[in-house]
């Protein structure tokens, strides 16, 4: 569009005195803007918050400085809910990814037979994915209910549990409740993204593998997950943003309890900013939150690149 | 998402169309916003309807919001906080007006109901919403702990029911041992982290003369050491309740698979109602007490009350003197089954028939005593919460309980006046 264009009104665009440079400044201009308006401002507001106390309640905001952090890190109930959050975090997806690639791959093998893609497939797949967490965590709550649970009829049916089990209400069961939740709900998701990637490996590659004489774990090992990679981390930041500021799902289920061993962060951030309306201190909270999923994402990314470099 | 995203804003566009406030034609708007109340919705719109007719040139408007205490209190601390609340009259929560009050979001209402009037209500909430000697709120309706038993079970076992919490547990386990009935459980409560929880453990405690914030540590020790053993020494509630709230327990009881609870008086009409399975065999008592002391339950209910912001304070005032008047608490009474706050209602005739279980109540809500009346009081339980919760599960011992609440209460009451160099919040 510019090549025609930019001869003709050569002229013109020098008498406005505009570099090439500031052209492209000024037009992207509006959506450094809009993601500044949406995105940045609020996080510095956030971080901003994060140095105050700020009680409305007794009329308390001034500006404390570091204080809140140094208060963080002496607060055994924010470590409790770091390590139930990491300890989620690590369980829900790990288990989402390798359930998801398996699933991915079941898939994808399903459209090589029949060779049309099986649509009704994706979409039972994806229907976890699809409920709302709120719904689906209810549904659940009512699937671990100990006496009249489906979960726990089927035990019982298959001779695996003799005494009913207290999903919820056991202090050992109940954040592997949540996990459980969160991996169906989840996995859909994983899948989908790792479907979409299998389909891009070139079939050929195989046919050459299979020529060699490679089995199928070979194939699997050698193709399919190293043209996978950048796909699997994709799936992992994703996944892992989402889990460490996982809410909803456990909220609904546990509120956080029995005895705080279901709090994760994000839980502890509500009830001390909506709660207890501690505005300062609970932005310090979702700051660390903030901080520990962009240290988790970089770590990956950084991962990424050096399995990029390697592959090159 | 784009559609929602323009849904949004048209919603802010007709919110904004139409101001809370007078209206062009000089009709005074008063905008009424409280939890959604349980049963038929147009008793109390028709209530409002009728205020309107005896008040020519005010209109209200009923704006509910979900049942559920914590989103409420979320919603009026944002919107109260930002100093322009877009209603003039609210329903608050017992444990809200302190924190309320000392925020300056409500203003004092001493006019509506003076000093020499005040004693027609009960005395819990009216010391709930008394703030540095000014009343901020006029009790709604009340609630307090009690007691519920199966009266055929007990009576098949020529028991009565327990006054003290020994005596329960001997019954409990009686009965049990007697049905051998496998989907039988003996007392069933609100055990999950919440303030429920807060509640009944206080009831516990203060029926030992003891407490959870302050005063003596052994009869303390002693009511945390009942709690966690009616599940793990005399199994009679089971380890399901460290998740239990007042609906789970209401069904466990009300399917006939319990023998005791303890819930507010709304269960009651539930339990009572057609096709209910323990229909006429549930009675209602106080909560038992240890040996010695008194039963302790703990208030609960709602106050209406008027924010500060509110240009129509004059109105909303003569809205709540309405809402809380005798004519209408009795309607509410018989046609809801909320309880009055006015103590007169409980020997009313017409009443007594409409609501027959209602003078048994009044001695539980004259005794009824509210939860720590401060300020700091959300805070005091949001902190001691996930410590009673480990006790029920068995995570910690009373002991330890029991330090860790002492800790939390002194480092939150320790600092009245905030300051930088004050440790904690």
């Amino acid at each position: 569009m510019t090549g025609q264009r930019s001869t003709v009104t050569r002229e013109a665009t020098s008498r406005v005195c505009l570099s090439e440079q500031a052209w492209g400044y000024l037009l992207a201009g509006p959506a450094f803007l809009l993601v500044g308006l949406l995105a940045v401002l609020p996080i510095a507001a956030a971080l901003w918050l994060s140095l105050h106390r700020r009680l409305p309640i007794f009329g308390v905001e001034e500006f404390v400085g570091a204080w809140n952090y140094v208060q963080l890190w002496s607060d055994d109930r924010f470590w409790a809910a770091c390590r139930t959050t990491l300890y989620f975090t690590a369980l829900s997806v790990t288990a989402e990814l390798l359930l998801g690639l398996w699933i991915a791959l079941l898939l994808d093998g399903l459209t090589s037979i029949r060779g049309g893609s099986p649509r009704w497939a994706q979409v039972m797949i994806i229907l976890p994915w699809a409920v709302p967490t709120v719904v689906s965590a209810q549904i659940w709550a009512w699937l671990y209910q100990p006496d009249y649970g489906l979960l726990n009829y089927l035990l019982r049916q298959a001779g695996l549990a003799t005494a009913p089990i207290d999903w919820l209400a056991d202090p050992d069961w109940a954040i592997h409740a949540a996990v459980m939740m969160d991996v169906w709900k989840t996995t859909p998701f994983a899948a989908l993204l790792l479907l979409a990637g299998l389909k891009t490996v070139p079939g050929d590659l195989y046919a050459a593998a299979r020529v060699d004489g490679a089995g199928a774990w070979k194939r699997f090992r050698l193709i399919t997950l190293p043209l996978l990679m950048p796909i699997v981390v994709i799936v992992l930041v994703f996944r892992t943003m989402d889990a460490v500021r996982v809410f909803d799902a456990v909220y609904v289920l546990t509120g956080g309890g029995p005895g705080n061993t279901t709090e994760t962060l994000s839980i502890y951030a509500y009830k001390t900013l909506f709660q207890t309306l501690q505005f300062g201190y609970g932005s310090a909270l979702a700051t660390a939150m903030f901080l520990i999923v962009a240290a988790l994402s970089s770590l990956y990314l950084l991962l990424l690149r050096r399995h990029l470099r390697d592959v090159a | 998402m784009i559609a929602r995203v323009i849904l949004a804003f048209c919603a802010v566009f007709v919110l904004s169309c139409t101001p809370a406030g007078d209206q062009p034609d000089g009709r005074t708007l008063l905008v009424f916003k409280h939890g959604k109340l349980s049963g038929d919705g147009t008793v109390l719109s028709n209530l409002l309807r009728e205020f309107e007719q005896r008040h020519p040139g005010v209109t209200i408007r009923e704006e509910l919001l979900p049942a559920s205490s914590d989103q409420q209190h979320q919603y009026y601390a944002m919107n109260l906080d930002g100093g322009q609340a877009p209603f003039d009259l609210l329903g608050v929560d017992t444990i809200w007006v302190q924190e309320f009050a000392k925020a300056g979001w409500i203003t004092p209402l001493d006019t509506l109901l003076p000093l020499g009037e005040r004693d027609q209500f009960f005395p819990g909430p009216v010391e709930a919403a008394t703030f540095e000697e000014r009343l901020y709120a006029v009790p709604w309706y009340i609630d307090a702990g009690v007691l519920y038993y199966r009266r055929d079970l007990l009576d098949r076992h020529k028991l009565s029911p327990p006054q003290t919490w020994p005596e329960l547990v001997r019954s409990a386990k009686l009965v049990l041992d007697a049905e051998q009935d496998a989907d039988l459980v003996g007392f069933v409560w609100q055990g999950k982290q919440y303030e429920g929880l807060i509640c009944f453990a206080l009831e516990v405690l203060r029926s030992n003369g003891a407490d959870l914030w302050e005063g003596d540590q052994e009869r303390a020790r002693a009511g945390l050491r009942f709690l966690r053993e009616t599940i793990a020494g005399h199994r009679i509630t089971p380890l399901s309740m460290s998740m239990a709230d007042e609906e789970s327990t209401r069904r466990i009881f009300g399917d006939g698979r319990a023998l005791f609870m303890r819930n507010w008086p709304y269960a009651r009409s539930l339990l009572e109602r057609e096709g209910s399975p323990v229909r006429g065999k549930v009675g209602v008592v106080p909560l038992p007490s240890f040996p010695g002391y008194a039963s302790a339950p703990v208030l609960g209910g709602w106050l209406l009350a008027v924010p500060q912001s509110s240009p129509r304070r004059e109105a909303a005032g003569e809205l709540i003197r309405y809402l809380t008047s005798p004519s209408v608490q009795r309607l509410v009474a018989s046609e809801l089954g909320y309880n009055p706050t006015r103590r007169a209602l409980y020997y009313d005739e017409t009443l007594a028939v409409a609501r027959p279980g209602l003078k048994e109540l009044y001695p539980v809500f004259l005794g009824a005593r509210p939860r720590p009346v401060t300020p700091y009081y959300l805070l005091l339980s949001q902190a001691v919460q996930p410590e009673v919760s480990a006790l029920v599960v068995g995570l910690k011992t009373p002991r330890e309980t029991l330090e860790a609440v002492r800790r939390h209460t002194e480092r939150i009451v320790g600092q009245r006046a905030p300051s930088v160099s004050a440790e904690g919040l």
